[in-house]
Protein backbone atom coordinates (compact mmCIF):
# COMPACT_ATOMS: atom_id res chain seq x y z
CA UNK A 1 0.00 0.00 0.00
CA UNK A 2 1.30 3.55 -0.56
CA UNK A 3 1.41 5.53 2.05
CA UNK A 4 1.22 8.56 0.19
CA UNK A 5 -1.53 7.90 -1.15
CA UNK A 6 -3.49 7.45 1.96
CA UNK A 7 -6.25 10.22 2.20
CA UNK A 8 -7.08 12.02 5.74
CA UNK A 9 -10.94 11.55 6.45
CA UNK A 10 -12.15 15.08 6.88
CA UNK A 11 -14.03 15.56 10.23
CA UNK A 12 -17.94 16.04 9.18
CA UNK A 13 -21.46 15.76 10.41
CA UNK A 14 -24.04 14.01 7.98
CA UNK A 15 -25.60 17.27 8.25
CA UNK A 16 -22.72 18.79 6.36
CA UNK A 17 -23.61 16.40 3.58
CA UNK A 18 -26.13 17.82 1.53
CA UNK A 19 -25.71 17.81 -2.29
CA UNK A 20 -25.10 21.67 -2.25
CA UNK A 21 -22.10 21.26 0.04
CA UNK A 22 -18.33 21.11 -1.49
CA UNK A 23 -17.99 17.69 0.43
CA UNK A 24 -20.84 15.94 -1.39
CA UNK A 25 -18.85 14.49 -4.41
CA UNK A 26 -17.23 11.37 -5.26
CA UNK A 27 -13.94 10.39 -3.92
CA UNK A 28 -14.07 12.71 -0.90
CA UNK A 29 -12.33 11.41 2.26
CA UNK A 30 -14.44 11.55 5.00
CA UNK A 31 -14.88 10.52 8.74
CA UNK A 32 -18.64 10.23 10.12
CA UNK A 33 -20.14 9.65 13.22
CA UNK A 34 -23.49 8.36 13.74
CA UNK A 35 -25.82 5.90 15.58
CA UNK A 36 -26.41 2.67 13.57
CA UNK A 37 -29.94 2.18 12.44
CA UNK A 38 -29.82 -0.44 10.47
CA UNK A 39 -27.60 -3.52 8.75
CA UNK A 40 -28.16 -6.03 6.36
CA UNK A 41 -25.47 -8.83 7.18
CA UNK A 42 -25.89 -9.90 3.15
CA UNK A 43 -24.82 -6.36 1.41
CA UNK A 44 -22.82 -5.01 4.67
CA UNK A 45 -24.35 -2.20 3.99
CA UNK A 46 -25.03 -0.32 7.25
CA UNK A 47 -27.14 3.32 7.67
CA UNK A 48 -26.36 5.45 10.51
CA UNK A 49 -28.28 8.60 11.86
CA UNK A 50 -27.28 11.49 13.59
CA UNK A 51 -30.58 13.83 14.39
CA UNK A 52 -32.68 13.26 11.49
CA UNK A 53 -30.08 12.59 8.90
CA UNK A 54 -28.78 9.29 7.80
CA UNK A 55 -26.37 8.10 5.73
CA UNK A 56 -25.52 4.49 3.92
CA UNK A 57 -22.50 2.80 4.57
CA UNK A 58 -20.40 0.01 2.91
CA UNK A 59 -18.75 -1.82 5.01
CA UNK A 60 -17.77 -5.03 3.59
CA UNK A 61 -13.55 -3.98 3.71
CA UNK A 62 -14.15 -4.05 7.55
CA UNK A 63 -12.78 -6.61 9.71
CA UNK A 64 -12.88 -7.65 13.66
CA UNK A 65 -16.00 -5.01 14.10
CA UNK A 66 -19.28 -6.43 14.67
CA UNK A 67 -22.57 -4.21 14.71
CA UNK A 68 -25.19 -3.50 17.00
CA UNK A 69 -28.31 -1.53 16.43
CA UNK A 70 -28.59 1.54 18.80
CA UNK A 71 -24.99 1.45 18.93
CA UNK A 72 -22.34 5.07 18.00
CA UNK A 73 -20.26 4.08 15.62
CA UNK A 74 -17.55 6.30 13.18
CA UNK A 75 -15.81 5.48 9.75
CA UNK A 76 -13.35 6.63 7.90
CA UNK A 77 -14.30 6.14 3.90
CA UNK A 78 -14.34 7.43 0.53
CA UNK A 79 -17.70 8.84 -0.69
CA UNK A 80 -19.71 7.73 -4.01
CA UNK A 81 -22.08 10.08 -5.01
CA UNK A 82 -24.83 7.90 -7.17
CA UNK A 83 -26.81 9.91 -10.26
CA UNK A 84 -29.54 9.92 -7.93
CA UNK A 85 -27.82 11.96 -5.52
CA UNK A 86 -27.63 9.34 -3.13
CA UNK A 87 -24.57 8.78 -1.57
CA UNK A 88 -22.70 5.55 0.04
CA UNK A 89 -19.47 5.41 1.83
CA UNK A 90 -16.87 2.94 1.15
CA UNK A 91 -15.78 2.22 4.68
CA UNK A 92 -12.46 1.33 5.43
CA UNK A 93 -11.83 2.26 8.82
CA UNK A 94 -14.51 1.55 10.87
CA UNK A 95 -15.11 1.75 15.40
CA UNK A 96 -17.20 1.54 17.81
CA UNK A 97 -17.83 5.11 19.69
CA UNK A 98 -20.43 4.42 22.30
CA UNK A 99 -20.09 6.67 25.12
CA UNK A 100 -18.83 9.21 22.74
CA UNK A 101 -20.23 12.93 23.76
CA UNK A 102 -21.83 14.29 20.78
CA UNK A 103 -22.51 17.63 21.65
CA UNK A 104 -18.84 18.08 22.37
CA UNK A 105 -17.58 16.74 19.54
CA UNK A 106 -20.02 18.53 17.44
CA UNK A 107 -18.51 21.62 19.16
CA UNK A 108 -15.29 20.73 19.04
CA UNK A 109 -15.73 20.38 14.85
CA UNK A 110 -16.82 24.11 15.12
CA UNK A 111 -13.69 25.03 17.08
CA UNK A 112 -11.80 22.88 14.93
CA UNK A 113 -12.77 24.57 11.80
CA UNK A 114 -11.97 28.53 13.50
CA UNK A 115 -8.66 27.33 14.35
CA UNK A 116 -8.26 25.64 10.89
CA UNK A 117 -9.51 29.17 9.49
CA UNK A 118 -6.91 31.03 11.41
CA UNK A 119 -4.12 29.02 10.79
CA UNK A 120 -4.49 29.32 7.26
CA UNK A 121 -5.35 33.24 7.35
CA UNK A 122 -1.47 33.38 9.45
CA UNK A 123 0.56 31.33 7.41
CA UNK A 124 -0.82 33.73 4.18
CA UNK A 125 0.09 37.08 5.67
CA UNK B 1 14.98 30.42 18.41
CA UNK B 2 13.08 30.41 21.04
CA UNK B 3 13.95 26.81 22.63
CA UNK B 4 11.66 26.51 25.14
CA UNK B 5 9.77 23.41 23.61
CA UNK B 6 12.98 21.83 22.47
CA UNK B 7 12.28 18.93 24.72
CA UNK B 8 8.70 18.96 25.59
CA UNK B 9 6.25 16.53 23.51
CA UNK B 10 4.48 19.62 21.85
CA UNK B 11 0.57 18.20 21.20
CA UNK B 12 0.07 18.93 17.53
CA UNK B 13 -2.60 18.34 15.03
CA UNK B 14 -1.50 16.68 12.42
CA UNK B 15 -2.25 19.71 9.68
CA UNK B 16 0.28 21.79 12.19
CA UNK B 17 2.46 19.32 12.59
CA UNK B 18 2.64 18.78 8.65
CA UNK B 19 3.48 22.42 8.23
CA UNK B 20 6.21 22.83 10.13
CA UNK B 21 9.50 25.10 9.12
CA UNK B 22 12.17 22.40 7.98
CA UNK B 23 15.60 23.85 8.19
CA UNK B 24 18.88 22.26 7.17
CA UNK B 25 20.76 22.48 10.56
CA UNK B 26 24.57 21.91 11.01
CA UNK B 27 23.68 20.32 14.75
CA UNK B 28 23.23 16.36 15.15
CA UNK B 29 20.08 16.23 13.62
CA UNK B 30 20.10 16.87 10.03
CA UNK B 31 17.36 19.05 9.88
CA UNK B 32 15.63 21.73 12.15
CA UNK B 33 11.54 21.68 12.79
CA UNK B 34 9.93 25.12 14.06
CA UNK B 35 6.68 26.65 14.62
CA UNK B 36 6.50 30.44 14.52
CA UNK B 37 9.96 30.68 15.55
CA UNK B 38 9.73 28.03 18.06
CA UNK B 39 12.09 25.16 17.68
CA UNK B 40 10.41 22.06 18.09
CA UNK B 41 11.88 18.24 18.18
CA UNK B 42 9.22 16.02 19.90
CA UNK B 43 5.82 15.64 19.18
CA UNK B 44 2.61 14.10 20.58
CA UNK B 45 -0.22 13.43 18.02
CA UNK B 46 -3.25 11.16 18.46
CA UNK B 47 -5.92 9.36 16.03
CA UNK B 48 -7.24 6.80 13.76
CA UNK B 49 -4.49 3.84 12.91
CA UNK B 50 -5.47 3.96 8.90
CA UNK B 51 -2.62 1.94 7.57
CA UNK B 52 0.26 -0.58 8.73
CA UNK B 53 3.41 -2.12 6.79
CA UNK B 54 5.26 -4.36 9.13
CA UNK B 55 8.47 -5.48 8.44
CA UNK B 56 9.41 -8.02 11.27
CA UNK B 57 12.77 -7.32 13.03
CA UNK B 58 12.98 -4.25 11.10
CA UNK B 59 10.33 -1.41 11.66
CA UNK B 60 6.35 -1.06 11.85
CA UNK B 61 5.42 1.90 9.59
CA UNK B 62 2.18 3.37 10.41
CA UNK B 63 -0.34 6.10 9.72
CA UNK B 64 -2.51 7.93 12.14
CA UNK B 65 -5.26 9.88 11.06
CA UNK B 66 -6.48 12.79 13.07
CA UNK B 67 -9.31 14.07 10.55
CA UNK B 68 -7.22 17.11 9.70
CA UNK B 69 -4.09 14.77 8.19
CA UNK B 70 -2.17 11.47 8.11
CA UNK B 71 0.52 11.72 9.51
CA UNK B 72 3.39 9.09 9.09
CA UNK B 73 4.69 7.37 11.63
CA UNK B 74 8.11 5.07 12.02
CA UNK B 75 8.46 2.54 14.99
CA UNK B 76 12.06 0.98 14.90
CA UNK B 77 12.31 -2.93 15.40
CA UNK B 78 15.51 -3.53 14.67
CA UNK B 79 16.87 -2.74 18.35
CA UNK B 80 18.68 -6.21 18.42
CA UNK B 81 20.51 -6.31 14.85
CA UNK B 82 21.59 -2.47 14.93
CA UNK B 83 25.38 -1.23 15.64
CA UNK B 84 23.47 1.75 16.99
CA UNK B 85 22.28 -0.18 20.48
CA UNK B 86 26.14 -2.52 20.24
CA UNK B 87 27.56 -0.30 22.79
CA UNK B 88 24.76 -0.75 25.30
CA UNK B 89 23.89 -3.73 27.88
CA UNK B 90 22.21 -6.51 26.01
CA UNK B 91 19.62 -6.62 28.90
CA UNK B 92 18.82 -3.51 28.28
CA UNK B 93 18.71 -3.50 24.36
CA UNK B 94 16.14 -6.31 25.15
CA UNK B 95 14.30 -4.50 27.22
CA UNK B 96 13.76 -1.73 24.42
CA UNK B 97 13.36 -4.19 21.69
CA UNK B 98 10.65 -5.89 23.53
CA UNK B 99 8.75 -2.67 24.42
CA UNK B 100 8.96 -1.94 20.60
CA UNK B 101 7.25 -5.47 19.74
CA UNK B 102 4.76 -4.90 22.42
CA UNK B 103 4.08 -1.45 20.76
CA UNK B 104 3.91 -3.04 17.11
CA UNK B 105 1.07 -5.42 18.16
CA UNK B 106 -1.13 -2.84 19.29
CA UNK B 107 -0.66 -1.16 16.62
CA UNK B 108 -3.69 -2.18 14.54
CA UNK B 109 -6.15 -0.70 12.18
CA UNK B 110 -8.79 1.20 13.30
CA UNK B 111 -7.74 1.99 17.00
CA UNK B 112 -7.37 4.88 18.50
CA UNK B 113 -3.50 5.75 19.28
CA UNK B 114 -1.70 8.62 21.14
CA UNK B 115 1.70 8.23 20.01
CA UNK B 116 4.89 10.48 21.32
CA UNK B 117 8.26 10.49 19.38
CA UNK B 118 11.08 12.34 17.93
CA UNK B 119 9.88 15.04 14.74
CA UNK B 120 11.86 13.67 11.92
CA UNK B 121 11.97 14.37 8.27
CA UNK B 122 11.94 11.69 5.21
CA UNK B 123 11.47 12.39 1.71
CA UNK B 124 10.56 16.40 2.63
CA UNK B 125 7.88 14.94 4.38
CA UNK B 126 7.41 15.16 8.57
CA UNK B 127 6.67 12.04 10.06
CA UNK B 128 7.08 10.87 14.06
CA UNK B 129 10.00 8.60 15.04
CA UNK B 130 8.10 6.53 17.55
CA UNK B 131 8.89 6.60 20.99
CA UNK B 132 5.64 5.89 23.07
CA UNK B 133 2.69 4.68 21.84
CA UNK B 134 -0.28 3.94 24.18
CA UNK B 135 -3.71 2.97 22.86
CA UNK B 136 -6.96 5.33 24.07
CA UNK B 137 -10.33 2.97 24.61
CA UNK B 138 -12.44 6.53 25.79
CA UNK B 139 -14.28 7.41 22.76
CA UNK B 140 -13.76 11.03 23.68
CA UNK B 141 -10.10 11.00 23.75
CA UNK B 142 -9.90 12.53 20.54
CA UNK B 143 -12.37 15.11 21.34
CA UNK B 144 -9.94 16.54 24.23
CA UNK B 145 -6.81 16.22 22.48
CA UNK B 146 -8.47 18.40 19.70
CA UNK B 147 -9.31 21.05 21.90
CA UNK B 148 -5.97 20.92 24.25
CA UNK B 149 -4.17 21.30 20.64
CA UNK B 150 -5.82 24.23 20.02
CA UNK B 151 -5.79 25.79 23.62
CA UNK B 152 -2.16 24.83 23.89
CA UNK B 153 -1.43 26.48 19.97
CA UNK B 154 -3.53 29.66 20.79
CA UNK B 155 -2.61 30.38 23.90
CA UNK B 156 1.36 29.20 24.35
CA UNK B 157 2.84 27.66 20.96
CA UNK B 158 1.39 30.36 18.47
CA UNK B 159 2.97 33.35 20.42
CA UNK B 160 5.82 34.30 18.04
CA UNK B 161 9.52 35.03 18.99
CA UNK B 162 12.13 36.89 16.66
CA UNK B 163 12.84 35.28 14.10
CA UNK B 164 16.62 35.78 14.73
CA UNK B 165 16.04 34.07 18.18
CA UNK B 166 14.73 31.14 16.06
CA UNK B 167 17.88 30.51 13.76
CA UNK B 168 20.26 30.65 16.32
CA UNK B 169 18.86 27.51 18.11
CA UNK B 170 19.03 25.99 14.42
CA UNK B 171 22.75 26.57 14.57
Amino acid sequence: MAFSAIKSGELVTLNDLHPSSPLFKNGASLRVTGKLQEYTVETAIAIIADGNKILKIDTQHLRDLSFRIGSVYQFIGELVVQPDNEAILQARVGRNVDGIDLNLYHQSLQVLRQFQADHLKNSTI
Amino acid sequence: MDPKFQYTHVKLLAFDLLSLLQTPSFSSDPICFSRLGKSLSRAEILGLVTSREHKPNKFLKFTIDDGTGCVSCILWLNQLASPYFSRRSPPDVRLIADVATHFASDIKIGVVARVRGRITSYRGVVQITVSDVVIERDPNAETFHRLNCIKLARNYYGVAAPLNAAVETCY
